[in-house]
């Protein structure tokens, strides 16, 4: 029976679409004893007593094979599938069309598991109708002898064709949503017009209609559907999540460990060492876009704002610092104790950030999901899915946090008590920044994303450049507000502005668009098939 | 004349949907100048690249349906509300109880009023007919589900009205805007459905819909709906061409559906396969929720009966499809049957040659697959064989799926089961009277090798479509034994031995009746070659499409109006005998065209006009030829 349609499988009454259900009637064969079954018909009498299986299968497609497909639903196995047999083989069953005499071998079979027992004892009771009863060729074994032909037995005449087909095709009516897929399904089974006028119907149309119409309401309320599966956790993206991290600790293993010419080496492969891990990291997983992205969703320039936003946070406090004081005299020499200062704690615990970033998003995801699949209407989805947005980057900064206090430790760069705050209010909104814009473009919003990243960019950039700018004669009034807010809060206060506001911005697009149940659906279609 | 042949996943690409007939066709037509406008369906069929073209192929445009660019950039709010109207309307038709087949009903129950008694007072609705019968037969009456006839058919035309302008709406939004990608991805639509979905007089499966359901369906329709967004339909696109031919219904047919909206193009589609039924059959078992299969029932049902309406001329391949066609709503003076042409040359031989093959083989050639029923065909030889001894069957596997494989291992088991091995004495090596061969093997080299090895050809399907290895047969003068299914007996007409499908004991007959027979055998053979060259060559499906076209263009020609290199109207510029084919009662609508949009024949020389009025005069050109 292997090639039986399992349970699981979706019910195709009769339809000629597996291997297995035609398998049966001849497995019977092929497994039974064939020459028993022979000699039974020989002598024309229904053998009564018999064990195996594969007798049990034999005698039921031989006898009931349209009793078969009626007994689908257990209960009734025995008894209406003995009536539903009887039903085809004396109503319609002139042998002209087996679809409606006998039933898909598979229910058959499926009939030989539930009903074998009674509907062997039903037919051992009428052991000279069964050869006559299953009139319709091909049931009987065909390498029995067959000179002279049983004479047929009088017909019985159904009660109602209709309902047995009904029954026997009621997957099939339940669900279908109008009587002309019902049509479809009986002819991919293989009824045609000519069938369906031994039903009293003009065409199978009509015979579909009456049957739709008789079936009655419908199915009943479908169950809750299942959440759908959640993505899974998968080793390749938590591993490479980790990636930029891992990559960036050992840049800066590298930076402290060396000196000179060397250190400029090491900085320059860490920097591309880590840019690599990073689109490694973010090609993939949550964080990654799913599907091929198209040409428009990902806008020229985000890369570029994201590479100038980092390295200000390595570099530019020290350059805004030395130009206030009318610098910068020296180049950077790696050390965070320079006079241009090149601070990594904060780029170290971003990158190592990258991890908790991927949680963060799968979390998301995951909860999205099975919220949509919860939610009674959209409305009761955006209620549900705003404090999860704002739970997600809540934690990624509580994440973000712990990583900068980590690094900063582990650096020994302690930040004086101003300092401190500062450092991490920079770090955490360039963190929530990125986060946000990534989260918008992974679920399809990449215009938000890409004009908040180059607005912040532009504040820095032109922080720097006004400063510069008011050595100029006559332009001193230029740096005025650069210099009140960094007299006013340090020069760590440019960034977190410029961060800040744009991460405000995107924190209110996101908890208004990916809080949308269109944001969650999944494109997947747009992948190259 | 110019045709715009719109195909979708096919033609031009390698490998496509319906590819070699479509190259017939337009290297048959070489007098016309051809258009082809393919959606592809995968970007692995982008990347196969296409096949080679005949020089009269003017121009391809192509464009993908199986991705869609979204720029991203928010349209305006006059452009939301646009499409916020529009779509929402379109929800609402969709998600409404289905009152579409009431109205064809209403046909159907006038077409047999003679017939039923109660079809009078029935008024029309088919369900009561049938009811009445059913009750006659001693049925338990059921009730109609649907509304009494009259105002089911109203308010029926009502919603086809109402979605053919949200679609139109839609399609023009679209064009004004450049795309409509992320609007129908938006969150709009999805919110325009679920309030269609709760509104009252929604369908019952509708109201169930939950969220991802929603989503869903929004997601289909976006797909259903991208060749709204191509730019096909300017003057200088599909409003260039004379006439707009589709090769499927459903999304291949929606170009051309716009295009006639917006340039008056006429169009003609081709259905080999109706795709509502298609449908059907692909969402029935695939797990896909019954609110959804529901909405995109409905959707994909309205949009086949709008492009029915809407084309001047609808083909189908068999009177199977033209039947779902007419149930489909298409009217039935719109319907033409064109027979699938099939090479008869590689037959040509075989047919022509007077003896037939072993006068005790049967054959059978075909792919294997369950459908083919070969179990039957291999219980029917059994019974052949105890009155015919000495007859052999021949099974030519021309091709298996992963499903066949399995299939045929077993009908191997099976006849080897049946059927002992036989040798002529007791010191010859013996061998089965069945034997399975694979086409291109030494024993049959080629189809017509196959078919000219046997006396009988036998075809023993549950399921088929257009019989194509039957009329292969027919071509090699075969006789042929087969069962009722599908186009089977609409093919093989009186000149072939049809029994009921899954009736080995009828087969069995049917075979040794002619085994038995050879003079019959011959007069059958002889009669099917002659219908299958008069009925299924590619020759007459090319004429019969030439003929639909200049039918189509004499009926419904383009009416482009002439302008003068300022603008202006040019008074005059067709002579009045270029409407004389069109029709004289109803008054054509007079289109006006932008300057510079006309697109001249090439080649035109008997055009009275110069210049402009060349396209005008096209229909009258062709119409005299």
């Amino acid at each position: 029976m292997s090639g039986m349609s399992g349970p699981g499988e979706p019910y195709r009454p009769g339809a000629p679409a597996g291997a297995g259900p035609w398998d049966t009637r001849s497995e019977a064969w092929l497994t039974g004893e064939t020459g028993e079954v022979s000699e039974a018909g020989e002598t024309g009498e229904e053998p009564a007593v018999e064990d195996g299986a594969g007798r049990e299968e034999a005698r039921s497609h031989g006898t009931g094979g349209g009793a078969g497909d009626g007994v689908r639903a257990g209960a009734h196995a025995g008894r209406s599938g003995t009536y539903a047999g009887r039903t085809d083989v004396g109503a319609i069953g002139e042998g002209v069309n087996r679809t409606d005499a006998e039933g898909p071998a598979d229910d058959a079979g499926r009939a030989a598991e539930t009903a074998a027992g009674q509907f062997a004892e039903a037919t051992a009771g009428q052991p000279t109708e069964t050869a006559a009863e299953s009139g319709t060729p091909g049931r009987a074994p065909a390498a029995r002898p067959r000179t002279a032909r049983p004479p047929a037995t009088p017909r019985r005449a159904g009660a109602d064709p209709v309902k047995t087909l009904i029954h026997r095709h009621r997957e099939l009516c339940e669900r279908a949503v109008d009587p002309l897929e019902i049509a479809a399904g009986l002819e991919a089974h293989g009824l045609t017009d000519r069938t369906a006028a031994r039903f009293r119907h003009r065409d199978v149309f009509s015979l579909a209609e009456e049957m739709y119409a008789r079936v009655a309401a419908g199915p009943e309320e479908p169950p809750a559907p299942e959440a759908a599966p959640a993505p899974r956790v998968r080793a390749d993206w938590a591993v490479r999540s980790l990636l930029p991290g891992a990559l960036a600790t050992a840049t800066v293993a590298a930076l402290h460990l060396t000196h000179g010419r060397t250190r400029l080496t090491a900085a320059a492969v860490g920097v591309l060492a880590v840019a690599v891990g990073l689109r490694a990291a973010l090609r993939h997983g949550p964080l990654g876009i799913p599907g091929r992205a198209p040409a428009g969703s990902r806008p020229a320039g985000t890369g570029t704002c994201t590479t100038w936003l980092l390295a200000y946070a390595l570099l530019g406090d020290g350059l805004l610092r030395a130009a206030l004081a009318g610098g910068p005299h020296h180049l950077p020499d790696g050390t965070a104790d320079g006079p241009w200062p090149l601070v990594t704690a904060p780029v170290l615990a971003l990158a190592l950030a990258c991890a908790p970033a991927a949680w963060c998003a799968h979390l998301l995801t995951a909860h999205a999901r099975r919220r949509l699949a919860a939610s009674r209407n959209l409305e009761d989805f955006t209620a549900g899915a705003r404090p999860l947005l704002l739970g997600t980057v809540a934690l990624f900064l509580g994440a973000s946090a712990g990583l900068l206090a980590l690094c900063a430790a582990a650096l020994d760069q302690p930040f004086a008590h101003t300092e401190y705050t500062e450092a991490y209010a920079e770090t955490l909104t360039l963190g929530a920044l990125l986060l946000l814009a990534r989260l918008l473009v992974v679920h399809g919003f990449a215009h938000a994303p890409a004009v908040a990243l180059t607005a912040a960019a532009a504040a820095e950039a032109t922080a720097l450049a006004v400063v510069f700018a008011a050595r100029l004669p006559g332009c001193a009034a230029l740096a005025v507000p650069v210099r009140t807010v960094t007299d006013a809060c340090g020069t760590g206060a440019v960034p977190t502005l410029a961060c800040g506001a744009a991460a405000l911005a995107l924190l209110l697009h996101a908890s208004r668009s990916l809080t949308r149940a269109s944001a969650h659906t999944r494109h997947t279609e747009d992948d190259a098939s | 004349m110019r045709i715009g042949l719109v195909t979708e996943g096919g033609y031009p690409y390698v490998g496509g949907d319906a590819g070699p007939w479509c190259d017939r066709l337009v290297r048959g037509l070489g007098q016309h100048e051809f258009d082809l406008y393919a959606l592809s369906r995968s970007r692995r069929q982008e990347d196969e690249g296409w096949v080679p073209l005949p020089p009269h192929v003017t121009r391809v445009r192509t464009a993908p349906l199986w991705t869609a660019e979204d720029d991203g950039a928010a349209p305006g709010r006059r452009a939301r509300r646009r499409f916020t109207e529009c779509y929402g309307e379109l929800a609402q038709v969709v998600c409404a109880t289905q009152a579409a087949s009431a109205g064809q009903e209403a046909r159907a129950g006038e077409a047999r009023a003679g017939q039923a008694a109660n079809a009078g007072q029935a008024a029309s609705a088919g369900e009561a007919t049938s009811a009445g019968e059913a009750a006659s037969a001693g049925h338990p009456a059921h009730i109609g589900r649907t509304a009494p006839g009259v105002p089911a058919r109203e308010r029926s035309a009502d919603l086809a009205d109402r979605f053919a302008s949200a679609l139109y709406g839609l399609a023009e939004l679209a064009r004004d805007t450049g795309g409509l990608t992320g609007a129908l991805r938006s969150e709009t639509a999805v919110r325009a459905l679920e309030h269609a979905c709760r509104a009252p007089g929604a369908q019952r499966a509708a109201r169930t819909a939950r969220v991802p359901d929603l989503l869903a369906v929004a997601a289909h329709l976006e797909r259903a709906l991208r060749p709204l967004s191509l730019d096909w339909y300017e003057d200088d696109g599909l409003g260039a061409v004379d006439l707009c031919h589709a090769t499927a219904g459903g999304t291949a047919a929606l170009p051309g559906l716009l295009a006639r909206h917006f340039t008056g193009t006429p169009l003609l589609v081709t259905e080999y396969g109706v795709r509502l039924r298609a449908h059907y059959l692909a969402s029935g078992t695939d797990g896909t929720p019954p609110a959804v299969r529901a909405l995109l029932t409905a959707f994909h049902s309205r949009l086949g009966a709008e492009v029915y309406r809407r084309a001047a001329l609808i083909t189908s391949g068999n009177a199977h499809t033209r039947r779902w066609q007419e149930r489909c709503g298409a009217d039935r003076a719109k319907l033409r049957t064109v027979h699938p042409g099939m090479d008869a040359a590689p037959f040509a031989e075989v047919g022509e040659q007077p003896q037939d093959g072993d006068p005790d083989t049967l054959v059978w050639v075909g792919r294997v697959e369950p459908a083919k029923d070969l179990v039957s065909l291999l219980h029917a030889f059994a019974e052949v064989r105890r009155q015919r001894p000495a007859a052999r069957l021949r099974i030519v596997v021309t091709g298996t799926g992963a499903e066949g494989e399995t299939y045929l291992g077993h009908c191997r088991a099976l006849a080897a089961q049946l059927f002992p091995d036989e040798a002529d004495g007791p010191h010859a090596v013996g061998d089965n009277p069945v034997s399975f061969e694979e086409l291109g093997g030494p024993e049959a080299p080629t189809c017509a090798d196959a078919y000219a090895a046997g006396a009988v050809v036998v075809l023993s399907s549950v399921v088929e479509g257009f019989p194509a290895g039957l009329v292969e047969a027919m071509f090699c003068g075969r006789a042929t034994v087969s069962t009722d299914a599908g186009a089977v007996v609409e093919a093989v007409g009186g000149t072939g031995v049809v029994v009921p499908p899954r009736n080995p004991r009828a087969l069995a007959g049917a075979c040794v009746a002619l085994l038995r027979d050879p003079e019959r055998r011959a007069r059958l053979g002889a009669a099917a070659r002659a219908r299958a060259l008069e009925l299924f060559t590619v020759e007459q499906n090319i004429a019969a499409f030439h003929g639909l076209y200049l039918e189509t263009v004499a009926r419904c020609p383009v009416r482009r109006a002439a302008l003068d290199h300022d603008g202006e109207p040019l008074p005059f510029a067709v002579p009045a005998e270029a409407h004389v084919p069109g029709h004289w009662a109803a008054g054509p609508q007079e289109r006006a065209v932008p300057g510079g949009g006309i697109a001249a024949v090439p080649g035109d020389g008997t055009a009275a006009v110069p210049d402009t009025g060349a396209a005008a005069a096209t229909p009258a050109r062709e119409a005299a030829r």
